[in-house]
């Protein structure tokens, strides 16, 4: 079991949230343009990264907003969690920039807003 | 509200009143047997006026609706109002306002009319959700520890006051938990879940009704 | 007691051979897929001068964690044809390996709780006939007689409402299969060199020319990738992309008990696959896990679901106890279909993508990639599981048969 931080909620438990696969892939400017080639890269290929990972996430069951998250993909361990739209934060290059709460996101109700992970039994 | 109603309007509201079934009704029984009093204790509040708001609280439209319901909570576990009506965060920018059933437009209330004005064509919405979930109320000494079997967030008082709602999860069904009081809390299933939460929660409560084994 | 009491140590399967300076064909990857392939290159093609390199222990990865259904009862022409042939291939594999595998042909239903499921069930007997798959369409009666513990009341949240049934599915002893393979290969003088992780590959041009292992270098004329979980990693070394997202899927096991549960029982809608192990124990897969992951464990809740719908479905089954859960991790396709054939990477190819189902396929892999790899061209079986149908649109969509939510 994921403990995630939600940028609005605070800590909670995995299955509040759905899994939204890769971020930042961003819809074609002119998909008529696309060659099937291009097409079919937008449509089925997502990186499957072993090691870190940014993809994104929805809080449903609690705020239903989207956040992206820095997964590492083996050991699952959570390094960052930041708003939609914002860029990939370095990681581990950039450690010292505090990840976790998105900009202008209300303060979480919980203290505890250093994201976090821990795996179930 | 209106003053005083018109006999035609008492009679419309006698007829959506004989109309309705909860989505707990048929537990009311098992509520009240299953209930262990001064321990923790069931019941169903139900037809509770609740409308969904969706509005930027920052805006003008936000302030508007904010008038009426007595402010719009900031953060999430806020709870704002004065009184019968109040206002839970579900989101940035979604609110739920609770209100006892009489403020519904029909049984000649108006919260949903005036919301809706006060809103008027600003970016946003206000949606009558009465139906879409009930409310249970759990009270009692051990109503911690009966949400304590299935909820993971942390019920502690020096954590989650007096005061406060947080949409989460009980029995892996989505809910509103708000905490109203020490001791008590009213749960929002979605009246489609009403029955498997009602019946687990008197399951949950079961043990309190032996006494404890020293 | 001393050592001198031990008994001799009986014949190995095969032996540990170090890696060779080059080979006509490298085969990544030392699981089921891999050791068919070698022994199909072997024996169809002739090609003996191969190695197959295995990161960690021989069969250790999904080999080694799945639930060992075989079954070939998919919707689609393309599906039938390959799973069909993977079993005609299950049912005469035991003596042309001359080793009892345990292969038990003791049927598998898949159950349905919803009209929708009984639609589309009865669609999927009236598709397997049509190509020639045994399938029949049983009532909820009917579901009873074959498996009595299987809780057929209406008292449940998604009551059996009926089942289709393939009465020559089955399972098999999955560790037997490998090295069964195993033998077979080493007879034939494939090396299967163990211990020995790829770290790269090298390439003239667009053209894979070898291998770099923790081993060394090893120089090849062909290079077959059968890696499941980890083939998106390969891929990137070698530099193209697979559509391919890799998942962690959980399975776990009762302890030992006497004979209960006379059949497999799989349920897509609530999410349940069991049988019972030669052994006794209780074989169950649970779902896979939603988010990509590469560790091969997965999230507590996904069991306990599981254990809450086998429970529904198999009362007797609350007196059990769990021994152990596990995970592997599935490399699984947008349609839920293997990707079986020629890669951009000129002389290196790639059978992958087989999701949450690639040991019922393990025999029709290795055959039909053997082919492609000897040949250079795809066998008529795999020639639809190209990777280029994500770019023209045939796609072979079996989510519906595939049993686990992928």
């Amino acid at each position: 079991m994921l403990l995630i931080s939600c940028p609005n909620c605070g800590p909670r438990d995995e299955t509040e949230f759905h899994y939204g696969g890769q971020a930042h892939i961003a819809y074609p400017e002119n998909p008529n343009d696309l060659s099937d080639r291009e097409w079919a890269e937008y449509l089925f290929y997502r990186e499957n990264t072993k090691g870190t990972f940014a993809e994104r996430w929805v809080h449903s069951t609690g705020c239903r907003q989207w956040f992206n998250m820095l997964r590492d993909t083996v050991s699952y361990d959570i390094h960052a969690i930041y708003a939609m739209g914002q860029p990939r934060p370095d990681y581990p290059a950039d450690q010292a920039s505090a990840p976790g709460l998105a900009p202008g996101a209300a303060t979480p109700a919980s203290s505890a807003t250093t994201p976090t992970s821990s795996e179930g039994v | 509200m209106a003053e005083t109603a018109t006999p035609a309007e008492t009679a419309n509201v006698d007829h959506v009143r004989a109309a309705r079934r909860s989505p707990g009704q048929h537990l009311a029984e098992a509520f009240a047997s299953g209930s262990v009093p001064g321990t923790v204790t069931l019941t169903e509040i139900p037809y509770q006026t609740m409308v969904g708001i969706r509005v930027d609280r920052e805006s003008d439209g936000g302030a508007r609706v904010a008038s009426l319901t007595g402010g719009l909570p900031a953060a999430c576990g806020e709870v704002t109002g004065a009184g019968s009506i109040n206002s839970l965060w579900l989101g940035p920018a979604e609110f739920l306002v609770v209100a006892p059933e009489e403020a519904h437009d029909s049984l000649c209330g108006s919260l949903v009319a005036d919301l809706t004005a006060a809103l008027g064509s600003d970016p946003g919405q206000v949606v009558d959700l009465s139906a879409n979930r009930t409310t249970y109320e759990l009270s009692g000494s051990r109503a911690r520890a009966v949400l304590e079997k299935t909820c993971s967030l942390d019920l502690h008082p020096r954590v989650f006051k007096a005061g406060t709602a947080l949409a989460t999860e009980l029995a892996h069904i989505p809910v509103l938990l708000w905490k109203t009081g020490e001791e008590s809390y009213r749960v929002f299933p979605r009246a489609s879940f009403a029955d498997f939460l009602g019946r687990w929660i008197l399951d949950a409560m079961r043990e309190y009704a032996s006494p404890e084994v020293p | 007691m001393s050592a001198d009491h031990l008994p001799e140590h009986p014949d190995f399967l095969w032996r540990n051979p170090d890696p060779k300076k080059s080979y006509d064909a490298v085969i990544v990857g030392g699981g089921g897929h891999g050791l068919a392939t070698a022994y199909f290159l072997a024996k169809n093609h002739g090609m003996t001068n191969i190695a197959i390199l295995e990161k960690g222990w021989l069969a250790g990865g999904n080999m080694a964690r799945n639930t060992t259904i075989i079954r070939s009862n998919y919707l689609w022409d393309e599906s039938a044809a390959i799973y069909e042939h993977a079993l005609k291939l299950w049912e005469i594999l035991p003596e042309e390996l001359e080793y009892d595998f345990l292969f038990s042909q003791r049927g598998v239903m898949n159950l349905a709780h919803t009209l929708g499921d009984v639609r589309e069930s009865i669609r999927r007997v009236g598709a397997n006939r049509l190509n020639g798959v045994d399938a029949e369409w049983l009532d909820p009666q009917q579901v009873k007689e074959l498996c009595p513990i299987l809780n057929t009341s209406d008292n449940i949240r998604y009551p059996v409402m009926g089942a289709t049934y393939q009465p020559r599915a089955g399972i098999a002893k999955h560790d037997h299969v490998a090295w069964a393979f195993a033998r077979k290969c080493d007879e034939l003088g494939v090396d299967i060199i163990q211990n020995c992780e790829v770290t790269g590959f090298i390439k003239d041009g667009d053209k894979v020319t070898g291998v770099k292992t923790s081993r060394g270098t090893i120089n090849t004329e062909k290079v077959g990738l059968c890696a499941a979980g980890h083939s998106s990693v390969l891929a990137e070394m070698a530099g193209f992309r697979l559509p391919i997202q890799s998942h962690p899927l959980q399975a776990l096991v009762s302890e030992l008990h006497e004979p209960v549960h006379p059949t497999v029982v799989m349920s897509n809608h609530v999410h349940v696959y069991v049988s019972q192990a030669h052994k006794g124990e209780l074989v169950m897969g649970a779902g896979v896990d939603s988010y990509n992951g590469y560790g091969q464990r997965g999230s507590f809740h996904v069991i306990e679901e599981q254990m809450a719908a086998a429970v529904e479905l198999f009362p007797i089954f609350a007196r059990a106890h769990v021994l152990r859960t596990w995970g592997g991790i599935v490399d699984t396709t947008l349609d839920a279909s293997p990707i079986v054939g020629v890669t951009p990477v000129e002389n290196m190819f790639v059978n992958c993508g087989w999701g949450t189902g690639g040991f019922k396929g393990t025999p029709a892999a290795g055959l039909t990639f053997a082919h492609t790899i000897a040949t250079g061209a795809p066998h008529e079986l795999n020639k639809p599981f190209a990777l280029e149908r994500f770019e023209t649109g045939a796609l072979i969509d079996e989510h519906g048969a595939a049993a686990v939510a992928h």
